[in-house]
């Protein structure tokens, strides 16, 4: 192994995981997942709590005995290797630095089990030290350590191991805003820079868009979608994946075939045309657009896709305004508008046009089918939106 | 008195006056029987002047052949119950917080009681059971250690396990994780963090054997093996002399300093906020 500096070896740290199953007693929580996380990658876990997304990880360092699949790290099967023996390393979600040792001691912890000189290990815990830019702080006890520090003496004792895979439990999850942010860009830079493959667990939406690589959204102990930030955020293939990340508009109605290979949604009166997703769905259908993707027109200006309303609500967000706009038919849409001084920002009450660009409306393929596995889980678990 | 007493913004008065009262009522027969130790004459009652007699002179406890023998068995028994209740204590509190499944919650329960055992019947179910089922050990020094260690290895599991459950698993976890293998997970990180506790069951083992009368009494075969509160419960009925109250000032001062030392280590490492340890130390 090359375990004499802080760098994973790059063509390493593959995690595959392949029809993996957690049953804790009746509660199915992971339901025959497969995930294929790519060595040296950034890759995240997002999804509600109960999503499945931490057991999941708990796997992966081997805290939880799956029921039944596999998990390959680097091609051999570890699903039941005890942890301690597992290339794994993990940041949780509260730290667990040990408060009887001193940072120095946190961070030496497991080079005890790798047969270094003691030289050595003093350089080692002193270079990850350095590498977290905690340098100073060898002899502190992590309860004379903020939040932040903590977390980066917790980032220290795993990467002084140089792990093939690190799993990182919602290690951003106990900081205020403005730190996140901060640790948000430092985590991603890190990454990039030791090449080890992260395995990332949130809830929060925008930091699974900001930091990774890949992004497999969960529900219900499923994986509704995996692919880049930028596949799941604007090609969502399911209903789910477009609520959970970010706000987003769904229209219901009938799908046809509008003649050029698109779908022609027929909602109540009106008939609009979808470029995206499925569009050779045909029957009951559904289409999502994202609010920013909402052109707030004049009222009455004609053309295709469009729908008159009235703005029940005008939220000023800073750098845009949120419109609540209740079309015909009774649906509330929300909208995006720059605040960029040109527009006439439409006051409450005001009755506009709403226009839905066929190329960014996208129909929706129906939630997957309930697992095989679980024939009896037919209950789809109630997903509040937000 | 009414007004004063209803105070909605200061401190709650009446709370205060009852609480006052009630610590007035139990420290005031202690306070005076150690006051009686210092007496310079015979009596237990009458102040006859101040003087160090009973504890240092001729007829002291420091000098006296009876008293000092107890006060030896008593230290001795209390040392043999620390050194064999707390090491079987903490196992066992680690093995039922790791036991889950079948028989788990039967154990729990029976670990417990001990505690609301009445003490009577723990004496007498012991004594039958030297007499009737193991007569070779014959009464005395060992089966009042394995009597005392019975009771107090309750409060050792019970202080112990409310530790554990305050520092959850996930530090074991991480030290799995960080490749220490099961024992080393114990010995490096489970018991540092349970060392406060650890060295506070101790202390109350050790005052609860001291202070003990009920089973040590059943259990204890002869002279040799008659401790301090055998000593006080024998004499008092005989011709007590302040030699006894000063017997009794010194087992309560090694029983106040063990027990402060305890909550002192517990308060000082474990951060305090243990509402179950805090209850323990307490009885």
């Amino acid at each position: 192994m090359s375990d004499h500096e802080l760098r994973g070896d790059e063509l390493r740290g593959e995690v595959k995981i392949e029809e993996l199953t957690k049953a804790f007693g009746e509660v199915v929580a992971v339901d025959g997942i497969d995930l294929h996380m790519p060595p040296g990658e950034f890759f995240t876990m997002l999804g509600p709590s109960g999503c499945g997304k931490t057991t999941t990880l708990r796997m992966i360092a081997g805290f939880e005995r799956p029921t039944s699949g596999r998990i390959l790290l680097d091609g051999v099967d570890v699903a039941h290797v005890p942890p301690h023996k597992r290339n794994v390393n993990t940041v949780f979600q509260s730290y667990a630095l040990f408060p009887h040792l001193d940072v120095a001691g946190n961070v030496a912890f497991g080079l005890k089990y790798r047969r270094l000189s003691k030289d050595e290990s003093k350089t080692r815990v002193a270079d990850a030290l350095e590498l977290v830019q905690l340098g100073g702080f060898a002899r502190r006890k992590p309860g004379q350590l903020s939040g932040g520090q903590q977390q980066r003496v917790a980032l220290a004792r795993a990467l002084v191991l140089t792990p093939r895979v690190l799993l990182l439990d919602e290690p951003l999850g106990a900081l205020d805003a403005r730190l996140r942010k901060g640790l948000q860009v430092e985590l991603k830079t890190l990454q990039a820079e030791l090449g080890i493959t992260f395995v990332f667990v949130t809830h929060d939406q925008e930091e699974a868009l900001t930091m990774s690589d890949r992004v497999a959204v969960m529900n219900g102990g499923r994986v509704e979608q995996a692919g880049s930030p930028r596949e799941v955020y604007e090609e969502p293939s399911t209903e789910f994946v477009a609520d959970f990340l970010g706000v987003s508009n769904l229209l219901s109605g009938t799908a046809a075939t509008d003649g050029n290979g698109n779908c022609a949604l027929k909602v109540g009166e009106r008939t609009f045309r979808a470029m995206q997703g499925a569009v050779s769905t045909r029957g009951e259908a559904k289409a999502m657009i994202r609010p920013e993707r909402i052109v707030v027109e004049q009222h009455d200006t004609p053309g295709d896709n469009r729908l008159p309303g009235l703005v029940e609500r005008a939220v000023f967000l800073g750098n845009s305004f949120e419109l609540h706009v209740r079309v015909v038919g009774g649906d509330v849409l929300k909208a995006f508008m720059p605040n960029d001084g040109t527009a006439m920002p439409a006051a409450e009450g005001a009755a506009v046009t709403l226009h839905l660009p066929a190329e960014a409306l996208r129909v929706l393929a129906p939630s997957p089918a309930p697992s095989e596995h679980a024939p009896e889980q037919t209950a789809e678990p109630v997903v509040s939106s937000d | 008195m009414r007004a004063w007493l209803r105070n909605p913004w200061g401190q709650p008065r009446a709370l205060v006056v009852v609480t006052g009262g009630y610590i007035l009522w139990s420290l005031v027969p202690v306070v005076i029987a150690i006051m009686f130790a210092f007496n310079a004459g015979r009596s237990r009652t009458t102040w006859q002047g101040f003087s160090f007699r009973w504890f240092t002179g001729p007829v002291g406890v420091f000098h006296d052949p009876a008293l000092q023998g107890a006060l030896k068995h008593t230290l001795f028994l209390a040392v043999i119950c620390v050194a064999v209740a707390t090491p079987l204590g903490v196992t066992l509190a680690l093995g039922l917080q790791r036991w889950r499944g079948h028989g788990a919650g039967t154990v729990n329960t029976v670990m417990l009681l001990p505690l609301v055992t009445p003490e009577i019947v723990m004496g007498v179910a012991l004594l039958l059971l030297f007499l009737k089922v193991f007569p070779g050990l014959g009464l005395g020094t060992v089966p009042q250690a394995i009597g005392q260690v019975t009771f107090t290895l309750s409060y050792v599991v019970v202080i112990v396990r409310g530790r554990l459950v305050s520092i959850g698993r996930e530090y074991e976890e991480a030290a799995a994780d960080l490749g220490a293998p099961p024992h080393d997970q114990i010995l490096r990180v489970v018991l540092p963090l349970l060392a406060p506790a650890i060295i506070a069951s101790a202390a109350v083992v050790f005052a609860l054997s001291i202070d003990d009368f009920v089973v040590t009494q059943y259990l204890a075969g002869g002279a040799s093996t008659t401790t301090v509160s055998m000593l006080l419960y024998a004499t008092a009925r005989g011709a007590p002399t302040p030699a006894l109250n000063a017997i009794a000032t010194v087992a309560l001062v090694i029983t106040l300093a063990t027990l402060s030392l305890a909550f002192f280590v517990y308060k000082r490492f474990a951060g305090g906020g243990d509402a179950a340890v805090a209850a323990a130390m307490e009885i």
